[in-house]
């Protein structure tokens, strides 16, 4: 008979697989919602956003996917440089923008 | 071609596996040091959502023009700055994992709480000025 893994995860690492997908899957729904904000009044930036947002969701299945785990510094690259690339037009959008009146 | 051939190796070293030296670490080790770089991602981007809402979205202080811009611009930056640093974090940690060394303790914590600490003083100064300005 087999003795019980202290860890439940020694036993089986899909929790952690599992965990993973689920931190892909906000980070792809933090960037839908707000590519989804922006659609109506800055549609430029809410399509792109939005795309960006599609391939994260996927790349959160690949974590899932049997033989996943070694780390892809590409996938994560994404999100910095998106991070980094919304970022830099929101502080254009602030410092150059006419700043509008507020939201009423 | 050689600038072709540098452009590959370039690219080649950004996702490479096999050029981080070592041993593969536990799958498990993998999974989480990739959790806690998106965790700190969704918080870079709040940050960033956050200050363009405020420079955006928000009434102007009366009396203060520039008001808006004082709270909202650090926290752009503060935003980018973290993105950029989960990245480089997470790349340390997985070095240290393959080599089986302890992990380096993260800049992120104390970083962003003496910022959003100094944000937070600065938006309190703003709103009493306006008010007493007004």
């Amino acid at each position: 008979m087999m003795a019980p893994a202290d860890d439940i995860e020694d036993a089986d690492p899909g929790l952690a697989r599992e965990r993973t997908e689920l931190a892909w899957t906000r980070t792809a729904i933090s960037f839908a919602a707000l590519g989804g904000v922006l659609l109506k009044s800055h549609p430029y930036a809410g399509v792109p956003i939005l795309a960006v947002s599609a391939v994260i969701w996927e790349l959160g299945r690949l974590a899932r996917a049997p033989g996943a785990g070694y780390a892809q510094p590409r996938h994560l690259l994404l999100i910095t440089v998106a991070v980094t690339g919304v970022s830099l037009a929101a502080l254009m959008l602030s410092l150059l923008g006419s700043g509008s009146g507020g939201l009423r | 071609m050689g600038w072709q051939r540098g452009r590959s190796s370039w690219w080649d070293s950004v996702g490479s596996r096999d050029s981080a030296g070592g041993t593969e670490p536990d799958a498990r080790f993998t999974f989480a040091n990739e959790r806690t770089f998106l965790a700190w991602s969704r918080t870079a981007l709040a940050l960033v959502v956050a200050g363009l809402a405020i420079v955006q979205l928000l009434p102007p202080f009366p009396g203060v023009p520039w008001g808006r811009h004082i709270i909202g611009t650090p926290l752009i930056v503060l935003g980018s700055a973290v993105a950029v640093i989960s990245y480089l974090e997470w790349q340390s940690n997985q070095h240290a994992l393959r080599r089986r060394e302890p992990l380096t303790r993260s800049r992120l914590p104390r970083m962003l709480a003496v910022a959003i600490t100094v944000i937070g003083l600065a938006a309190a100064a703003l709103a009493l000025f306006s008010a007493v300005s007004r």
